[in-house]
This record gives C-alpha cells, sequence and structure tokens, in this order.
C-alpha cells in the first residue's frame, strides 16, 4: 500500500474559532474515504487545506509533498462545494476551459458523455437545473484525469436517477485505482461505496475505521415490525434498549438480537413484515452527534 | 503561449462575443455621448474652434470608455469570476491564474481598442475630422498604456468582499473622477479646489495626454509621466489588496 495522505497533528483556526483540533490520519491509495460530520464540523475546512487553500498548523503530505504543489495540483481533481455558472458559456466550452489546465487532460466530450451531459453540450451553463450543474462540476473535477479526488457533497442538488449514476460513475473510478475523500450529508450513500469512514466532530476524528468496525462499536440490532401490540410490552424483553413507533411501523432496539429475537418467539403470530437489521450509519452518527 | 491563446478563446466569447453589456457601456454610451455634444446639442464657436471640440472630445470619450471598462468592467468581472469559484478553479489546476489575468486584460482592451475604432469612424465621417496615421498610432499606442493604471485600480477594486460594497465604491469613483478630470466638461469649469483634486486624476493625465496627440500630434512626456506615476501607484494598489486577501486565505466553506 501506497500513503497518498498523510497529516499529523493538523490544527486550523477561523480567528479565534478553533475548527480543527489535533488531527491526524492516513490515506492509502486507490481508498475511497467517507469523511462525514455535522454541517460546521470542519469538512470542507479540511479538504481546503489539503488542496492547499488554507495554511494549517501541523504536517499535512499530499501524494508526499506539501500541499498545493504543482506537481499535486497535476494529479488532483476537485469538486468544491457550489457550481459556477458563467454566463455566455456552454456545457461543453466549460469542460474545454477545464481540460485546458491539465497536461494529460481527457477528451470533454468523453467526460461529457459520462456525465451523461451529451444532450446538452451545446446548453448555456446559465439554463442548467442545479443537479445538472453539480454533474458539469464533477466534469470538471474529472477531466484532468486526476489520481487523487476530493468530492465534497457531490450529489447536493441531484435527483435520484442521477445520484444512481453518480455512485456507478465512482464505482468505476475505484476499479481504475483512483484515491477519493468524499464528503456527503446522504449517510446511506456513503456507507454503501466507502472503504473507510473519518467523522469528524467538533473538530476531532471520533471514529476511523470501516463500517464493520463502527458498526462493532455500536453494536446494536434494530427489529423492525408491524404489530397491534403496544409498545410497553416490548420494552420489558431481554437486551431491549428503546421501542420506537413510527406510524404503523414498530421498531425494537436490542443489545443482543439473537436473546431478543428469542424473547419474541411466543408473540410471533401478532408480529407482520418482520425485519432484523444492524444499526446503520446514519443511525450511528445521530447515536454519536445526538442530532 | 498555447494556455493564454485558449483562455483569450474562452473568456472572449463570454466577456465580448455574448455580452452585450460591454458593448452597450464601453462603446454604444461614449459613442452615444460623442455624438449628442458635437452633433446634436452644437456649441458655440467658429467652424475651426467647432472641429478642435470635434477631436478633443473624441480623446475625452475614449478616456471615459476606458475608464468604465476599467472600473466597471474588470472588477465586476473578477469579482463576479472570484465569486463563481473560477479562480479558485484555476488556482488549483496546473497552469494556474496568470493566463486568466492575462487574457482578460487582453478582452478589456481588445474593448477599449473597439472603441477607439468607433469613436474615429464617427469623428471622420460625422465630424470631418482629419488625423495623420501617426496620430492614429500614437492614440492606440496611449490607448494601451493609459489604460493600465485604471485596470489595476479596478483589479484592487475587485478584491473587495462584498458585491453591494463594490457597486457603490464603482460609482463613487467612475463619475466624480470622470468629472473632476474633466472628460464630460473642460475642467476650468471646475471651482480652483476641484481643478486641483482633477489634476491628480490618472484619467486627467490621460485626457491631456490624448489632446495632444490629436490637436498638436505632440506626445506630452510630462502627462505620459503622470500616467506611469498612477501604473506604480495601481501595482502597489494590487499588491496590497492581494496579500491582504491572502492572509484571510480562501475561505469556501467553514463546514
Amino acid at each position: 500500500m501506497m500513503t497518498v495522505i498523510q497529516a499529523t497533528h493538523l490544527k486550523f483556526n477561523y480567528g479565534s474559532q478553533q475548527v480543527l483540533k489535533d488531527i491526524d490520519f492516513t490515506v492509502e491509495k486507490g481508498e475511497i474515504i467517507g469523511l462525514i460530520g455535522e454541517n460546521g464540523a470542519g469538512k470542507s475546512t479540511l479538504l481546503n487545506i489539503l488542496l492547499g487553500l488554507l495554511p494549517a498548523h501541523g504536517a499535512a503530505t499530499v501524494l508526499d509533498r506539501k500541499p498545493g504543489t504543482a506537481f499535486n495540483k497535476a494529479h488532483l481533481g476537485s469538486m468544491l462545494q457550489g457550481d459556477m455558472v458563467l454566463s455566455g458559456i456552454t456545457v461543453l466550452e466549460m469542460l474545454q476551459e477545464a481540460a485546458a489546465q491539465y497536461p494529460k487532460a481527457l477528451d470533454p466530450l468523453t467526460v461529457l458523455a459520462e456525465i451523461g451531459l451529451q444532450a446538452q453540450g451545446n446548453q448555456r451553463i446559465t439554463n442548467l437545473s442545479g443537479g445538472q450543474l453539480r454533474r458539469v462540476t464533477f466534469g470538471m473535477a474529472l477531466v484532468g484525469n486526476p489520481d487523487l479526488l476530493f468530492l465534497d457533497e457531490p450529489t447536493a442538488g441531484m435527483d435520484a436517477k442521477a445520484r444512481q449514476d453518480f455512485w456507478q460513475h465512482i464505482e468505476t473510478l475505484r476499479q481504475q485505482g483512483k484515491t477519493m475523500i468524499i464528503t456527503s450529508h446522504y449517510l446511506e450513500e456513503i456507507q454503501q461505496i466507502a472503504d473507510r469512514l473519518l467523522i469528524l466532530q467538533d473538530g476531532r476524528f471520533t471514529f476511523q475505521g470501516t463500517l464493520d468496525e463502527l458498526q462493532a462499536q455500536h453494536l446494536e440490532t434494530v427489529i423492525t415490525c408491524q404489530t397491534q401490540l403496544q409498545p410497553a410490552i416490548f420494552k420489558g424483553l431481554p437486551a431491549v434498549t428503546g421501542v420506537q413507533q413510527t406510524g404503523p411501523l414498530l421498531k425494537i432496539h436490542s443489545t443482543d438480537g439473537d436473546l431478543t429475537l428469542k424473547a419474541l418467539v411466543p408473540l410471533l403470530d401478532q408480529l407482520h413484515q418482520i425485519s432484523v437489521t444492524r444499526k446503520s450509519l446514519e443511525d450511528i452518527f445521530i447515536q454519536m452527534t445526538g442530532k | 503561449m498555447k494556455t493564454l491563446l485558449n483562455q483569450l478563446r474562452f473568456d472572449s466569447k463570454r466577456l465580448i462575443v455574448r455580452s452585450l453589456s460591454f458593448f452597450f457601456f464601453s462603446i454604444l454610451m461614449p459613442a452615444g455621448f460623442y455624438v449628442l455634444f458635437t452633433k446634436v446639442m452644437l456649441v458655440g464657436g467658429s467652424s475651426v474652434q467647432q472641429q478642435q471640440f470635434a477631436k478633443t472630445y473624441m480623446g475625452s470619450m475614449i478616456v471615459y470608455s476606458i475608464l468604465i471598462s476599467a472600473i466597471f468592467g474588470i472588477a465586476s468581472i473578477l469579482k463576479r469570476d472570484r465569486d463563481q469559484g473560477l479562480l479558485v478553479f484555476l488556482s488549483l489546476a496546473p497552469k494556474g491564474t496568470l493566463p486568466y489575468y492575462i487574457s482578460v486584460f487582453i478582452c478589456i482592451l481588445g474593448i477599449n481598442l473597439g472603441a477607439v475604432v468607433v469613436l474615429g469612424v464617427l469623428a471622420v465621417f460625422l465630424n470631418h475630422v482629419s488625423l495623420s496615421a501617426n496620430q492614429w498610432f500614437n492614440i492606440i499606442g496611449l490607448v494601451i498604456l493609459c489604460q493600465i493604471p485604471l485596470l489595476l485600480i479596478g483589479t484592487a477594486m475587485s478584491f473587495i468582499k462584498r458585491q453591494e460594497t463594490l457597486s457603490v465604491v464603482s460609482n463613487l469613483v467612475t463619475f466624480p473622477m470622470a468629472v473632476v478630470s474633466g472628460l464630460w466638461w473642460p475642467i476650468n469649469m471646475l471651482p480652483n479646489w476641484l481643478q486641483t483634486i482633477g489634476k491628480l486624476t490618472p484619467t486627467y493625465f490621460a485626457n491631456n495626454t490624448l489632446s495632444q496627440v490629436l490637436t498638436n500630434g505632440t506626445v506630452d512626456l510630462k502627462n505620459v509621466g503622470g500616467v506611469l506615476a498612477w501604473l506604480g501607484l495601481g501595482v502597489a494598489l494590487v499588491i496590497l489588496m492581494a496579500k491582504r486577501t491572502a492572509s484571510k486565505g480562501v475561505v469556501l466553506d467553514h463546514g
């Protein structure tokens, strides 16, 4: 494995506000990292530091160099928050402009097809929808043929189909050996694609590892079913930590799924559409952040 | 060179070919003023004096066009591109932002040379102004030189953080500068104290330099010196504003 990013004791302040507090982490070649945290946790600040846009205290190397070097710029693609809506420019012209900045750029027409905007190539950027603009920004990050990609809220504003296409594209990029750091508020999407998760809370990483490791730390099984029985009946069952009624659905949270399921056997004829799941990333994240 | 040509192609499309506002404010408006004051609202005096006025007023309107393009044009282009993220995108790319700045400057220069052509055609065909080839070449050279300090002032202004503030500052700089430097009416019509201020403005030096070329065919080095002094000041102002912005970092999002 080759280390692509290494950060040690990284700190950053906006005035007197401490945004990043002593951050340590590494990213290996070919990894997809899900960087998650609440709004204002410091995710974008961290990406800006790694891009060389913000100066930070501590040590950080990207592709074995200080952030922001000419070598890094040639091998790095970024999709930051906010899209460029330049007037008087078409989608294809925007991609051509981006391609002209890189030494080993891909063909803008190929990228245009990859982001699914072939039909909009000659359309002015100002006439695109929010989701289409996000795809243009993704295309601009890709057209330089980077080895390392920083994607900050890449699917914001995209509809369900576009999001699905986008994650499929990320999967293809993974197969090509690209390294990616992705921030997103769509945690169910991140949990499916990320090799490792970095959870940023109040300027510090409160977790670094795989989803399995995270779920192991938050051992809980959620038994979901439909029933006419009162929720209070389930609260007294072994290992049950909580019961939630959401419309017709009842969610039973248990620290030991096997034990609770055995206790449910006598009630089975009154339970319908039973499903048993481990806690999702979103459930764990909400539990961790209390939000 | 290839990078610059690519950038120039990109910027000329969006800033000139597909932007009517620039055409209107930088070329049509000064041309309209020129026709208005030399053909419609005729000044008194002999035909020789009128001919002289047609020449010098052409110079004033060329400088006015430069002023509009520089202060309103370049400041708003750079500010808008910075707000849209184009400058961050380019600064993250290997080629950097230098080709972009040069290309935008060339586009503005092109617009101003367009203004010289339009005003020149109007002067020659409407007012029968006659200038030697040498005078035309000097005008073109001086237009290029005189607009650099104004472009630098516009560039420095583009670092103003809020669009509303930039708009107010642009108005506060452009129109008073046009008035006190004698672009709209002769400077000697102003009170003495205002004339003293007006004679220190970059547009006064630019207007006087062009007037000298248009009337006697000579280049007044004293006025050119004034333009060069403003060029130095403009460079210092841009460096100061850029350093001030850089010290705060490029803040994209605090999340």
